[in-house]
């Protein structure tokens, strides 16, 4: 969609009419880029291996047999060095620049961290370090929106420079884009910014090996992970418990303490369950975003028939109880191969994303029938054009925003949904860390000093949904002002404990 | 229902290698599928049709055959009515938590807009929503378990929960079968109303964000104004004018309440230990007891029909402008 009415030129011309801004800030995103380099190509080259090895195997079972060897054997090849290649260059925010595991030996120096900090320290600093690349990048991204808006864009206001006003003037919604954005950050930093990497702490605790100085023999001992960590487990107990920004006895650093046995460090955990929750969420919510956005874009343009049978369809999924249905489909599921893709995962997501979608829906009918009302709509329909084609560019663009909010708000009931799942133990299950599993872990102990294992994750629970929860409010306040403070128009949108 | 059935039925879930467990024996297998209603006498399968249509007879005329994991040979109504009690109890007692604390909140943060005690309900109820619920029984039900050590600490006088005022436990389920004598009401209300508050408390967060929201609005309305400059008291515009309209749109959150009663009613009886339906259902669905999950599905789906039902009553009584034949 161009702006451009009455100037003819386009946006290549008018970069190139007035280069310096766009330079400098390609020359910074250069820069950050740089700083990255090796995780960029890390990741790059994990996609394009999965999609290969996905397409080889696809190959095989279309074409019934191995006839494709010796192609997709090279392809590996090739792929495997491209990774170690990728595994060299340089990236800031990783472990191997700030490494914070380590030994202390008697005279207090310590072994292996990063220049002989503490491992506290050097994880404090890591973290520190990985937040602030996120926001400068984030920044340097909001700065390059206000780079276009001043200097070459056309028109000199859109009605999106209102929302982003209305956007930077709330500062709930503000407090709320700052909690997503961080806990975005720790699922997709996850291995950085964890104290223990998730190989080592949960997956494949028996291959690793760790270093530590044993007094009653006064040299560098070496101990499996998996020993260390049912030694340093907590239980509940003053003597074996290892707490909140305390060390356990192989000088690890534990800032969340550790899980009961086999003591993994609650942090790493966390910050990969993370990972699963935001997946499973986005997924979900996408799914039923989806659903919703194409249902009720049919049913408010066919009406009749078709509006009969989604509502039909969205009755009977919102008369069953959503979390039984829920229980029930991942226990039944539980030895099928959809219920073993990671681990539950995507079964959970698909899942709440059909359970998810009736709500949205019904949100969205009443702005998608107003829509369909209108007379752009009917214009294009007696100017020939293809219903879907209407749909996707008169329609869509209107309930887009509709479906930003529902998408932020519910989005918190999918996390709290997933975790209750798991704390039943259907859901996600191990060695896939989740935080309703650590929730359960802890059960029996929140009154000991290992009470940091239940608490904490419920916390991060609560401080997470209420961020995406106030998004969404921020979100809606700025595309519909007179909407202010007005929640019965989200209906039910906001979702919260009830799981 | 027939989602359900489909589910339980076609699904790739085998019940009787839940039943038999790990000895596979033919002869059992045989028999166990003959009594299911899964073959035929001579052994060969009954085409699912057949079964469905048993299946949707048994439903409607409240025949859900019997358990087949959890208890052998019961039927599946007999649990459901043995165990239905103490969630009834649980139920009622958390929507009366969440109406008796959450709308006067709310309705009091609507009245005082603006004021510190206002911000404070707010953002209590935005964070209290945001709890997950079985999180909040889990920290609950150990801190009232352990009650007199914290007291002690903090207050210096060691109360415990337990012996407070009525000797009743924290975790389980109360008797209920003499509530009317006056002492025992009191012991079976104390002693599920730590479960009742984790249970009530997400709807409340969300009554009192509405119901805060509905009295701005009723407020700053022409009539309330009309009645101000009539010269009417404040009591009487509130609760004449402001209250009567500022429930109306409470109506859907306070029978959606039904819906987070039925799936907080599992999480919240397994932490707290109440031997109810959400407990019954949870161990349904984990051992594989297929008609005794499909039974207590259908009674929960009915459960909400009914509050559907309920709620479209509820408008017309509270909205006389809201007529039955309209809707």
């Amino acid at each position: 969609m161009s702006e451009t009415v009455t100037q003819t030129k386009s946006f290549g011309e008018r970069i190139l009419e007035q280069p310096g801004p766009a330079l400098v800030w390609v020359l910074g995103l250069l820069i950050l880029g740089a700083l990255e380099m090796g995780a960029i190509a890390e990741v790059t080259v994990a996609i394009v291996s999965a999609l290969a090895s996905a397409f080889a195997s696809l190959g095989t079972a279309v074409l019934g047999g191995p006839v494709l060897p010796s192609i997709s054997g090279s392809i590996a090849g090739g792929l495997e060095s491209a990774a170690t290649v990728a595994a060299g260059l340089p990236d800031l925010v990783s472990r191997s620049v700030i490494p914070n595991q380590g030994y202390q030996t008697p005279d207090g120096v310590w072994h292996g961290t990063f220049l002989g900090l503490e491992p506290k320290y050097a994880w404090l600093l890591r973290v520190a370090l990985v937040y602030g690349y996120m926001f400068v990048f984030l920044w340097w991204l909001w700065r390059g929106y206000r780079t276009y808006v001043a200097n070459y864009r056309t028109a000199d206001w859109t009605p999106r420079d209102d929302m982003v006003r209305r956007l930077r003037s709330h500062s709930w919604g503000k407090f709320g884009m700052v909690v997503v954005i961080c806990f975005v950050g720790m699922a997709m930093f996850a291995p950085t910014v964890s104290p223990s990497t998730g190989d080592q702490n949960m997956y494949n605790m028996n291959a690793h090996d760790i270093q530590y100085f044993d007094e009653e023999t006064g040299s560098v001992e070496e101990i499996s992970v998996l020993q260390a960590n049912f030694q340093s487990a907590s239980q509940g107990s003053g003597s074996q418990n290892v707490g909140l920004w305390q060390y356990d006895e192989f000088n690890r650093f534990h800032p969340f303490g550790t899980l009961t046995s086999p003591g993994q460090d609650l942090f790493t955990f966390m910050a990969y369950g993370a990972r699963i929750s935001l997946l499973v969420g986005v997924v979900a919510i996408s799914i039923a975003l989806v659903l919703a956005a194409g249902l009720g874009m049919i049913t408010a343009y066919y009406k009749g028939l078709a509006d009969l049978t989604v509502v039909f369809v969205s009755d009977t999924i919102q008369s069953l109880p959503s979390l039984l249905v829920l229980m029930l489909a991942s226990m039944v599921f539980s030895h099928h191969w959809l219920g073993k893709i990671y681990n539950g995962g995507l079964l959970l997501a698909v899942m709440f994303g059909i359970v998810y979608f009736p709500n949205m829906w019904r949100s969205i009918r009443g702005p998608a029938l107003q829509v369909a009302e209108e007379e752009w709509v009917d214009a294009a329909k007696s100017y020939g054009q293809r219903s879907s084609t209407t749909m996707r560019k008169h329609m869509l663009p209107y309930i887009l925003g509709y479906l930003l909010i529902y998408g932020s708000m519910s989005i918190g009931g999918v996390i709290i949904g997933t975790a209750g799942l798991t704390f039943l133990g259907f859901g996600i299950n191990p060695p896939v860390p989740e935080w309703g599993r650590a929730i359960s872990m802890g059960q029996a102990y929140v009154t000991t000093p290992a009470w940091h294992i239940s608490l904490l994750p419920g916390l991060l629970i609560v401080v997470v949904v209420t961020g995406f929860n106030a998004l969404g409010d921020g979100i809606r306040d700025a595309m519909d002002p007179e909407s202010e403070g007005e929640d019965t128009s989200a209906g039910v949108g906001a979702t919260g404990g009830g799981a | 229902m027939s989602a359900v059935f489909l589910i339980l039925r076609a699904g790739p879930l085998d019940p009787v290698a839940a039943i038999l467990g790990q000895k596979q024996d033919p002869v059992m297998a045989h028999q166990i599928r003959l009594q299911l209603g899964i073959i035929r006498p001579d052994g060969s399968p009954v085409p699912l049709w057949e079964q469905y249509l048993e299946f949707m007879h048994g439903l409607i005329t409240l025949n859900f055959g019997q358990s087949w994991v959890i208890s052998r040979g019961t039927p599946v109504m007999d649990l459901i009515v043995a165990r239905a009690p103490v969630t009834i109890w649980l139920g009622f007692w958390s929507v009366m938590i969440a109406l008796l604390i959450g709308i006067p909140l709310g309705f009091y943060a609507g009245l005082n807009p603006n004021t510190s005690s206002d911000y404070l309900a707010s953002f209590g109820g935005i964070v209290w929503r945001a709890m997950p619920n079985f999180w909040l029984a889990i920290i609950l039900s150990s801190v009232l378990v352990s009650s007199q050590f914290f007291t002690e600490s903090l207050f210096g006088v060691a109360l415990s929960w337990r012996e407070w005022l009525w000797d009743t436990g924290v975790i389980g389920g109360p008797p209920l079968d003499n509530l009317a004598d006056p002492e025992q009401l009191f012991a079976a209300i104390k002693w599920i109303m730590p479960a009742a508050i984790v249970l009530g408390s997400s709807s409340m967060g969300n009554e009192m964000r509405i119901g805060r929201t509905a009295v701005l609005e009723t407020i700053n309305s022409n009539y309330v104004e009309t009645a101000r400059a009539k010269g009417l008291s404040g009591r009487i515009i509130v609760w004449k004018h402001v209250f009567r309209n500022a429930l109306i749109p409470l109506v859907p959150i306070i029978s959606g309440e039904a819906f987070l009663l039925v799936g907080g009613s599992v999480l919240v009886e397994l932490v707290f230990g109440i031997n109810g339906l959400g407990k019954l259902t949870f161990d349904a669905i984990n051992s594989a007891d297929l008609t005794m999950a499909g039974g207590i599905l259908f009674i929960f789906a009915v459960f909400l029909q009914v509050m559907n039902i309920i709620q479209d009553f509820l408008y017309t009584l509270i909205d006389p402008r809201i007529g039955y034949e309209q809707s």
